[in-house]
């Protein structure tokens, strides 16, 4: 199924290096040295695919064994909280596929998708509730919760290509800045008391939770109490829905224009692909789509307000961690992500509720730590003999810093015990968590753990660093800080600055 | 009139925390050119260490300057062991990382310190009668000292800069890593310093913005987007425009807060109109430089 896309990613890729760069190879050299970038396609070794292979398999197994275990998912059967996670798991992974639209095969960075997943929620139980939806459709009217689902993802479709449009222009950190704001600003205006006909205001909406149609309790899939099979074999089959259209997506004119966007904006361009539309219309797809998980996350819940974490800024940063650890570009990443994200979450947030529930993390965390450190401290003493012998002040300074450095995560680690030894929940141990995986992808395995398995398997050729044009930003003498009056003049800049960020960021692609 | 004033002390005094954390944003964004989304966070967390500082009997100003210390070290690690490392071998990543970050020191205030909100005391005399009456206003002394440390630290900043050798080192990497490497700068010795100064700063005016908030993990988030907007509408790389942004944004919440009912509850859209505004009309913002770039 995605042979055809990577091969894509390995044919755009060339034509990349050889067009994209006017300058002479020697200068670009000379640049990218300068710049810090990649000097050499890097070559995997045996060692290190089983490493990025280990990327993929080791969290697997620590949630198998560990968080499934311990949350009463694997050994007697699905439990109630058990269908529930996965019922997050499935809505998540809808949300992070929309991300991954944008993010992974187009290259714009959003962190603004939380705003989406809000108005889709809002959007499924807006439509279903009586208070809310009566004055609009009549007490007979109200939506049955089903119909909500298309009506947030036109709306999302909507609002997504009416604010991708001004972020067509926008590159790097001010589109990860802008997209920020748009979530704090969704959430002001879902918040705001004047329109509390339509979101509840700042209470918000407590609706009902989504009920099966009759059909469905006919054929069997009738909800259990809580446990509402029919409502997990809906997301589920929605999710799936979504990756074949996706999948089917990235094989299309469209597609190959996202991936060609991503790997080199101006070449992109050259070779006829209009960028307004194409950013545009799949940031609106991507909002689409993750508007659909709100949908199915507001349904879950029948309750909707402003102050929902998934809402606001840790939300946004939640989207982008299940997407990084699932791994970008992947059509299958989000998936996998959502179910790490959820149910380590989970985990996460019963840690230190029993006194010694930690102790087994800890002592696998400790020896992974441990081994680490091993390993790299053996590395870096072989790579630097020569100049550890001959600069060792330097390199005492250094190893200072490293054992204070070391103390520190050593006092880390121990406050984590006495918080359990005391009983205290430990409440931001999952975001610490995802924060410090977010940081350890994008180092060691920017294409996330489908994508390092499969790297590992050689079905993604590692995109060849593209030529440091940016390298070659030049501001403007010293003379010229000053904004010039004069409408010609800023013109110009906007011009040349709208050329130039083509290849500043064009580097994003792989990892963001 | 009287209440105009007022609104307006109010707003300067916020528009200077916000200039400052602009300033930070605006130091490591001129030493690496990335937006430190983790900036906000890093003060949080000082603040936080400064709370538990003052409990222990520490005088505040000396907790202040601790607190500082560590908002140094703390950014100096991240941009060593998170920023350099993934800088060098995949630039596009350092955005995701730093999120990362923000993520993990935000959430690592919770798992210190719990989620229970806090309490810093001010280094400014706080009671009920400390305040002095300009044209009928009451201006309470916290808010000016806030504004007094804001022009202190811009002095100090600029002599640090324009005065000293690690200040003209500094701007020297900031204008061009590369010759400043040629001429014997130790280019990697100038980001940590740049880092951990931004850090420093930033820290400041987390400390300057807890004692009239409640200290908890949600501190820092919205005056960290509003930093944020003020120093790309003064523009990025230009510390000038970072102090101003941040009194203008200061001053437009203090005024739509006070003057413009309807909008008061509605200050991020508001900010994201202004930012859309300024990115796209004017990319390098009020005082910043325009790139030229050879294509």
């Amino acid at each position: 199924m995605s042979n055809n896309i990577e091969r894509s990613d390995n044919v755009a890729t060339p034509t990349v290096a050889e067009d994209g760069d006017p300058t002479p190879a020697a200068e670009a050299v000379k640049a990218s040295a300068a710049s810090g970038l990649p000097k050499r396609t890097p070559q995997y070794s045996g060692l290190h695919w089983i490493g990025r292979a280990a990327v993929f398999v080791i969290p697997l197994a620590y949630v198998y064994l560990r968080v499934l275990g311990n949350t009463g998912v694997v050994g007697e059967g699905w439990s109630n909280a058990g269908l529930g996670l996965l019922a997050d798991a499935i809505i998540i992974a809808i949300a992070v596929m929309g991300v991954n639209l944008i993010t992974g095969f187009t290259g714009q960075l959003s962190i603004g998708h939380a705003a989406f997943f809000a108005l889709g929620a809002y959007t499924g139980l807006a439509l279903t509730d009586g208070r809310v939806a009566t004055p609009f459709f009549g007490e007979d009217n109200i939506w049955t919760a089903g119909w909500t689902i298309p009506v947030a993802a036109v709306l999302c479709f909507v609002i997504g290509c009416v604010v991708g449009l001004p972020a067509l222009r926008l590159k790097g950190i001010y589109l990860a800045l802008t997209t920020l704001v748009f979530v704090e600003a969704t959430r002001s205006v879902l918040k705001y008391q004047e329109f509390e006909g339509v979101t509840g205001g700042s209470t918000g909406i407590k609706g009902d939770k989504y009920t099966p149609p009759p059909w469905a309790e006919a054929i069997g899939l009738d909800g259990r109490g809580d446990l509402n099979e029919w409502f997990i074999y809906l997301s589920l089959a929605l999710l799936l829905l979504i990756m074949l259209l996706v999948a089917g997506l990235l094989r299309s004119r469209i597609g190959r224009s996202m991936i060609a966007t991503r790997d080199n904006e101006l070449a992109a361009e050259v070779m006829g692909v209009n960028l307004s539309v194409v950013k545009s219309v799949v940031f609106g797809l991507s909002g689409a789509i993750t508007g659909v998980g709100g949908a199915l996350f507001g349904l879950k819940l029948g309750l909707v307000n402003g102050d929902v974490p998934l809402f606001g800024l840790i939300g946004a940063v939640t989207l982008l961690v299940a997407m990084v650890v699932g791994g970008a570009a992947q059509v299958w990443g989000p998936l996998v992500g959502a179910v790490f994200y959820v149910f380590v979450n989970e985990r996460a947030r019963s840690v230190g509720a029993a006194p010694g529930d930690f102790d087994v993390d800890f002592q696998i965390l400790l020896v992974i730590t441990v081994a680490v450190i091993v390993i790299f401290v053996g590395r870096y003493v072989a790579k630097n003999l020569e100049r550890i012998k001959t600069n060792t002040s330097n390199e005492a300074l250094r190893a200072a810093a490293i054992v204070v450095g070391s103390l520190i995560l050593i006092y880390v680690l121990q406050g984590m015990l006495l918080g359990i030894g005391s009983g205290r929940k430990l409440d931001g141990l999952g975001g610490v968590v995802f924060g410090v995986l977010l940081v350890l992808f994008a180092r060691f395995a920017p294409f996330g753990a489908v994508g390092s398995f499969r790297l590992a398997r050689n079905r993604i050729v590692q995109v060849v660093p593209k030529p440091p044009i940016g390298a070659t930003v030049v501001p403007l003498p010293p003379s010229t800080e000053r904004p010039e009056a004069g409408s010609a003049h800023d013109d110009e800049a906007e011009a040349d600055s709208s050329n130039a960020a083509g290849h500043v960021d064009d580097q994003t692609s792989p990892s963001s | 009139m009287s209440l105009f004033i007022q609104r307006m002390f109010d707003g300067l005094a916020e528009g200077s925390i916000y200039a400052l954390l602009a300033l930070a944003l605006v130091v490591v964004f001129r030493s690496t050119g990335q937006l430190n989304f983790a900036q906000g966070e890093i003060g949080m967390l000082c603040a936080f260490f400064a709370s538990t500082l003052t409990l222990s009997g520490i005088p505040v100003w000396l907790a202040i300057l601790i607190a500082m210390a560590i908002g140094f070290v703390i950014a100096a690690l991240i941009e060593r062991v998170v920023v350099r490392p993934i800088e060098e071998r995949n630039p596009g990543a350092v955005i995701v990382a730093l999120i990362g970050v923000f993520l993990a020191v935000n959430q690592l205030s919770a798992m210190f310190w719990g989620v229970d909100a806090r309490s810093l005391p001010s280094l400014f005399p706080t009671d009920a009668d400390s305040f002095f009456r300009i044209g009928g206003a009451a201006i309470r002394y916290e808010r000016v000292g806030i504004i007094g440390v804001l022009a202190v630290m811009l002095v100090l900043l600029y002599l640090l800069f324009n005065k000293t050798k690690i200040g003209l080192a500094m701007r020297a990497v900031a204008n061009n890593q590369e010759s400043s490497n040629l001429v014997g700068i130790r280019v990697g010795n100038i980001l940590i310093l740049g880092w951990g100064l931004a850090g420093a700063i930033g820290a400041l005016a987390a400390l300057m913005l807890a004692p009239s908030a409640a200290l908890s993990g949600t501190l820092m988030l919205g005056p960290f987007l509003l930093a944020s907007v003020a120093a790309v509408l003064g523009g990025l790389d230009s510390p000038v425009g970072a102090v101003i942004g941040g009194i203008l944004i200061g001053l437009l919440k203090a005024f739509l807060i006070g003057y413009v009912d309807f909008l008061a509850d509605m200050l991020f859209p508001v900010m994201l109109v202004v930012l859309l505004a300024v990115l796209l009309f004017r990319p390098s913002g009020l005082f910043g430089t325009e790139k030229v770039v050879r294509v």
